[in-house]
């Protein structure tokens, strides 16, 4: 090598070194353990390819404050303990500037640990168990953006008073979520005036209603609030049709809104209420637009996990952007003050970080579609009332 | 009210009797508590689905098929795992089959994802004398009773059944006799697998499929031959059908929550009380 060509080497190196720090510091690197394996395996995939999507809109839109955004993602396997290890991974190793929040209630219940005892800021867009929230000492850096259990049966509930029924039973798994959504139900009920006759819980992968359901029919609920998942949800409504228990409407939560409810009830799913965080229909800021690229992007459609991740990590942004920086207080501050309304609905939290804007949205299986018929300036179509009773359908 | 109840009661102890014989025949003929026996149930529930979702059998003449293809999977997991822990101590064939179970539980997972599958074919209610039958218990009932029947049969009048019998009276008394107790160890593990596949495929007709149907199952058919004494065949039909009525009655009189611990409770009074069960059962 001549001297010539190694001045000019080292020119160069000169040049590509001190340039460096002129063109930002690189990506803000956003951290978050999902379930990408295990039980929540699917779920937790489809809020991944919502923080994806996220991802690439925003560097699209020239990143966050003049810098790439990009999600560092490890497989926490379903299980929280190995979620806690890597949300410490990726805080103390990996150095992330922020973290999103995992998939599911129990994960992020303990992550939240982690996060609170690093002070950072973690929105966690698929945790709706209000105790999460709600803790004594206060979590000061977490924030729920879907709704909370308690208000999966608020819709029912609330139409049923509307035409002025006057008895119902609730039944739950006896599980953490839907015993939270059984006595959102019941408190509810008895706010609005019903009777609750009836309330029973039963174990996790109970395959046999017959006894529960005739101590049910012998009350003849108006109205039947079930907490379930789904093999529960379906278990439950084919032996109502056997024993012929008929109240005048029969609602669910989760599992009733899968399409595998109706494939699977068929006709019977026919009347029944359920619940649901979001559907692609709805007419929310952005949302038809989601629904299209993220066909395109991942080739399947939506769920709302995948709808609630992308909006966390949107809210996310918008506080660091009104923050003008990634410091934790000062982010904090912006998400305790924020009120918006994204592709998945409304979002403002109560000084704990407890979501209170985001309405859970009924609907009803008509025809073999899911009409959202609650609330009222949502509602697509009207609740087909009351319920016919099995026999004569 | 309580007609419905105890009708409901018969109806699933059947199933429990017959998922349970084939528990209690691994345990009578090998000394092994096979943990595997639920997730082998599950397998059974899958080969249904598939017959019926690709082939458009109908689902309860799956049931032949399903417990054909499980006895050749009993059998070969019995040649290649499960006879090396025959005269182990007790708790390796535990550990063994535990493992079997959680790897077949994986393996499903693996293959059929854990999307849930339901095979919807016959639904509602027959109504007899303001009792509502629900049709496809009744016929999955129907379906347990005969093969349970057939399985007797079998035990008690076949040279093989024989056989089994005696293996499990006395080994070594049977070896003498010229009995080949490896075939018969083989035979009774594919048996076994094939009631527990016929207890799947008829559960698919009543609820969802899923890659963990099955571990309940091997905790309802311990109880059950516990019950009605560990290793004594028409032990495990009283047993079952003891389940069924106490699962239903104790979710009518007290809550649903509290019909398993009504049944576990049942379980350490009979323990307490006859340690062989209720027919009496063999020693270990």
């Amino acid at each position: 090598m001549t001297p010539k060509a190694l001045g000019v080497l080292l020119i160069a190196l000169a040049v590509a070194a001190g340039s460096r720090p002129a063109t930002a510091q690189g990506p803000i690197k956003v951290g978050a353990s999902l379930s990408l394996t295990g039980t929540y395996a699917k779920l937790g995939k489809n809020q991944h390819e919502g923080y994806q999507l996220c991802q690439k809109d925003l560097n699209a839109k020239g990143g966050l404050l003049g810098r790439k955004i990009e999600f560092v993602v490890y497989d926490d396997q379903s299980m929280p303990a190995t979620a806690v290890r890597l949300y410490e991974k990726l805080i103390t190793e990996d150095k992330v500037d922020g973290v999103m929040g995992p998939y599911s209630s129990p994960v992020t219940e303990a992550v939240a640990n982690v996060t609170e005892k690093y002070k950072k800021v973690m929105v966690s867009p698929l945790a709706a168990t209000t105790s999460i929230f709600k803790k004594t000492p206060r979590r000061q850096y977490i924030f729920m953006v879907i709704s909370p259990a308690e208000v999966y049966l608020e819709g029912l509930i609330d139409m049923a008073a509307k035409r002025g029924l006057k008895t119902v039973a609730v039944v739950n798994e006896d599980t953490l979520f839907s015993k939270a959504a059984a006595s959102g139900a019941s408190e509810l009920a008895k706010k609005k005036g019903l009777q609750v006759v009836y309330q029973e819980a039963y174990p996790k992968g109970n395959t046999d209603f017959s006894a529960l359901l005739t101590k049910v029919k012998a009350q003849s609920p108006d109205v039947i609030a079930a907490a379930t998942y789904f093999d529960d949800a379906v278990a439950l409504t084919r032996q109502m049709r056997e024993l012929g228990v008929n109240p005048k409407m029969y609602g669910v939560t989760v599992g009733g809104d899968l399409p595998e409810f109706y494939d699977t009830l068929k006709q019977n799913a026919e009347y029944i209420y359920g619940a649901t965080q979001w559907e692609p229909t709805l007419p929310y800021p952005g949302n038809q637009e989601f629904f299209e690229t993220y066909k395109k992007e991942f080739g399947h459609e939506p769920s709302y996990h995948s709808a609630a991740g992308y909006a966390g990590c949107v809210i996310y942004a918008e506080a660091v952007k009104r923050a003008g920086s990634l410091d934790a207080d000062k982010v904090r501050e912006q998400l305790l003050k924020l009120e918006t309304k994204t592709l998945f609905g409304d979002y403002k939290v109560d000084a704990d970080g407890f979501q209170v804007a985001h309405k859970m949205v009924t609907f009803q299986w008509q025809g073999e579609k899911k009409v959202t018929v609650w609330p009222d300036e949502l509602a697509k179509g009207k609740p087909k009332f009351p319920t016919p009773p099995w026999n004569t359908r | 009210m309580l007609g419905q109840v105890v009708v409901s009661g018969i109806l699933s102890g059947g199933l429990y009797a017959m998922v349970a014989l084939g528990l209690a025949l691994i345990f009578g003929v090998m000394r092994v508590i096979n943990i595997a026996h639920g997730p082998l149930l599950m397998l059974g529930a899958y080969a249904t689905f598939f017959l019926y979702s690709g082939l458009g059998m109908n689902p309860f003449l799956t049931v032949p098929l399903s417990m054909a293809a499980l006895f050749v999977v009993g059998m070969l997991l019995q040649r290649s795992l499960v006879f090396r822990v025959v005269d182990a101590p007790e708790l390796s064939s535990l550990l063994l089959t535990f493992g079997i179970s959680i790897a077949l539980v994986n393996l499903a997972q693996l293959a059929f994802t854990s999307d849930l599958r339901a095979v919807e074919y016959i639904t509602g209610a027959w109504l007899v004398g303001g009792l509502a039958l629900s049709k496809p218990r009744v016929i999955a009932f129907a379906f347990a009773a005969g093969v349970t029947a057939l399985a007797f049969v079998f035990l008690q009048r076949t040279r093989l059944g024989r056989a089994i019998r005696a293996t499990s009276q006395s080994r070594e008394v049977a070896m003498v006799c010229g009995v080949d107790v490896g075939r018969i160890h083989m035979i009774t593990f594919g048996l076994a697998s094939a009631l527990a596949a016929a207890g799947g495929s008829l559960l698919a007709v009543i609820v969802a499929i899923q890659p963990e149907m099955g571990q309940v199952w091997t905790f309802k058919s311990f109880l059950v031959i516990v019950l009605g004494g560990a290793g004594n065949y028409p032990g495990a039909l009283l047993g079952g059908m003891l389940l069924g009525l106490v699962e239903q009655l104790a979710s009518l009189f007290l809550t649903t929550q509290l019909s398993e611990v009504v049944a576990y409770v049942l379980l350490v009074l009979v323990l307490l009380v006859r340690p062989t069960g209720l027919l009496g059962g063999r020693q270990t």
